[in-house]
């Protein structure tokens, strides 16, 4: 019963990872762009989310409220700064640091440091077969699926998700067969920091919000696009979930406060002994 | 266009100005050397106990980002591990001195060669592979796992909440390094050093073999370059600079936390490179003085003082991608060819 308990818990975590590790594959995997600012968006989602739910409107106008305006800001940074950018990996990153340091600080001197907490939809616990499950994680999890199973067949089936798809694999031959590599590429971003700010309502429904509170979040979401397979979905999804699992199972069964670094140790050994990823197709030249 | 007349107009400035000009520009890195040595000099002639102390600090930070700067800005390679074996230095060197009595000067050699053992072990399997981003992620993940080692082994390392540093170095050589004037002069030392061993890698073979590796790694191997080889010393040379700046942290601060350590500090490091000029003798001095001296002026705006740096850093690097050092290179070589 203890083992079932942790294995949803591991899975509820999981599936926050995994919707912060589609966005990440999105605009890193596909697009190329190393924007280490979406964990400001899961943040700023997060506050959305409380300032709508305290404002009396609900979770779920908050959720939609979340996701539209994440997306919204995910257009403006790109069309101010990360359209200039694109592919390379280190002006990205250092332009990202920048809109980190204006983003924190604006959020911590609007919002102020103290952590907040917003009323879940569904507070309490019910018990099936023997086990007591919180309630709001299940809604969590049944919307990480939600989410995750849209996005994919976004992704599959939809013209511009195949343009996406496309780009991912060569931008000069998508630019040739006439996909508007600008569009796709402003479409991207406005998807992926809408996962953001989903990611970042389901988080604010179930821990504190803080102004800082973006980096963990962030910096899985990168480990598990590369351990995925840099841009596969379905990669980043599932090691999403076993980096859940592998957390919940290591802070139940060995230490609790070196949670964070069985994630590290299991990132270490797939790079070291996998590293195309799960699903990874290139394979990495060796000189 | 009209380029083959400027080109036209150029030779014929160039036959008068050759040697004026070319004499002008090859003096320009020595401009640059003074003006080190002049801001170097201010702390200690007419400083204030604050000014000595923000100059150690500025100093150190240099000096961090001088030693990334090997390894991101020569070889290309994406360590992220840099504030990992900075704060291992940091507790390796107060440990050796508190719990095991060694003499502080005897420490750092120590505890640099700790590092350098460690970094090879991490270095040789994430560097096998070419892209920067698998060895990105080992260094990162390797990081964040010292830094949850240093939070949770209490024992040695004082927990979360971090360890005093008491002692302070002793006399070398009939100096004083136990004063604030003394580690400055330590940092400082420490900063001339990181920049020596980079000038030296930069016109040794190594080092135009760390270019020719950054550059295409594939025509490097076939040049007979030994791509790992390269890759891994500039990552242990790198890393063992980064905790000898760190032995100097810890009688500077008087006290260290496993905070030190984390990625933050390492991503910081990475924006100061890039806002200077990446793979520049003078960047990363250039950055870490617009990074960590601009918010010191903008003191008035204390508030908005890291918003305003924000803003100049993606300015910066939509606007000069190659930093402020590349830019001033640029302008001096095009000048140099009478262009400008």
């Amino acid at each position: 019963m203890d083992l079932i308990q942790t294995l949803l818990d591991g899975l509820m975590v999981g599936g926050l990872y995994a919707t912060v590790a589609i966005g990440v594959t999105l605009v890193f995997g596909i697009m190329g762009i190393l924007n280490f600012a979406h964990g400001q968006m899961v943040m700023l989602g997060a506050y959305t989310a409380f300032f709508v739910v305290s404002a009396g409107l609900g979770f779920w106008p908050a959720l939609v409220i979340g996701m539209v305006a994440m997306g919204a800001l995910g257009l403006l940074l790109e069309r101010l700064v990360f359209r200039h950018t694109l592919t390379d990996h280190m002006t990205g990153l250092t332009a990202s640091l920048g809109v980190i340091m204006v983003i924190e600080n604006l959020a911590a001197a609007a919002f102020t440091p103290d952590p907040r907490n917003f009323e879940p939809p569904l507070p309490g616990s019910f018990q099936i077969a023997g086990l007591t499950l919180s309630s709001q994680r299940m809604l969590v999890l049944a919307l990480v699926i939600l989410l995750v199973v849209g996005c994919y067949l976004f992704l599959q089936k939809t013209r511009i998700g195949k343009a996406v798809r496309a780009m991912g694999q060569n931008r000069t031959g998508a630019a040739l067969v006439g996909i508007q590599i600008n569009q796709v590429t402003a479409v991207v971003f406005v998807l992926g920091s809408a996962m953001a700010g989903a990611a970042g309502v389901l988080y604010g429904s179930l821990f504190a919000i803080t102004p800082y509170m973006a980096a963990a979040p962030l910096m899985k979401g990168f480990i598990l696009t590369v351990l995925g397979g840099l841009g596969s979905v379905p990669g980043a999804v599932l090691a999403g979930f076993l980096l859940g699992l592998a957390e919940s199972l290591g802070s139940r069964y060995l230490s609790a406060s070196f949670r964070d670094g069985y994630g590290f140790i299991l990132l270490i050994i797939a790079l070291l002994y996998f590293p195309r990823g799960l699903f990874g197709q290139s394979a990495k030249v060796r000189v | 266009m009209s380029a083959a007349v400027e080109t036209t107009a150029a030779v014929a400035a160039a036959s008068r100005q050759t040697t004026m000009r070319e004499k002008l520009a090859r003096a320009i890195p020595w401009v640059g050397w003074t003006i080190l040595v002049v801001l170097l000099a201010i702390p200690v002639l007419g400083g204030s106990r604050y000014l000595v102390y923000l100059g150690t600090l500025i100093a150190l930070q240099a000096a961090l980002a001088v030693s990334l700067n090997i390894v991101m800005g020569y070889a290309g390679q994406f360590a992220m591990s840099h504030a990992a074996f900075y704060g291992f230095g940091a507790y390796a060197s107060a440990i050796l001195v508190a719990s095991f009595g060694v003499n502080f000067w005897v420490a750092i050699p120590l505890a640099m060669l700790i590092a350098g053992v460690l970094a090879a072990i991490i270095g040789y399997p994430a560097l096998r592979y070419t892209g920067g981003v698998h060895l990105a992620l080992i260094t990162f993940a390797f990081g964040e796992l010292a830094r949850l080692v240093a939070a949770n082994w209490h024992s040695v390392t004082g927990g979360p909440m971090g360890m005093r540093v008491m002692a302070s170095p002793p006399q070398l050589f009939g100096m004083d390094f136990s004063s604030a004037k003394g580690l400055y002069w330590l940092a400082a030392v420490m900063l001339m050093l990181c920049l020596l061993i980079t000038v030296l890698i930069q016109r040794s073979r190594f080092g135009r073999g760390l270019v020719a590796v950054r550059e295409d790694e594939t025509l490097a191997a076939f040049l007979g370059v030994n791509v790992v080889g390269y890759k891994v010393a500039a990552y242990v040379i790198s890393s063992m600079l980064a905790a000898m700046v760190g032995c100097a942290y810890a009688p500077v601060m008087n006290f260290i936390s496993p905070e030190l350590l984390s990625a933050h500090e390492t991503i910081s490091l990475i924006g100061v490179l890039i806002l200077g000029g990446i793979g520049t003798v003078a960047g990363p001095i250039i950055g870490t003085v617009i990074f960590f001296g601009i918010p010191e002026m903008l003191r008035v705006a204390r508030l908005y003082r890291l918003v305003v740096l924000g803003i100049i850093i993606v300015l910066v690097v939509l606007f000069m991608p190659k930093g402020v050092a590349g830019v001033i290179g640029e302008r001096v070589a095009r000048w140099k060819r009478g262009a400008a």
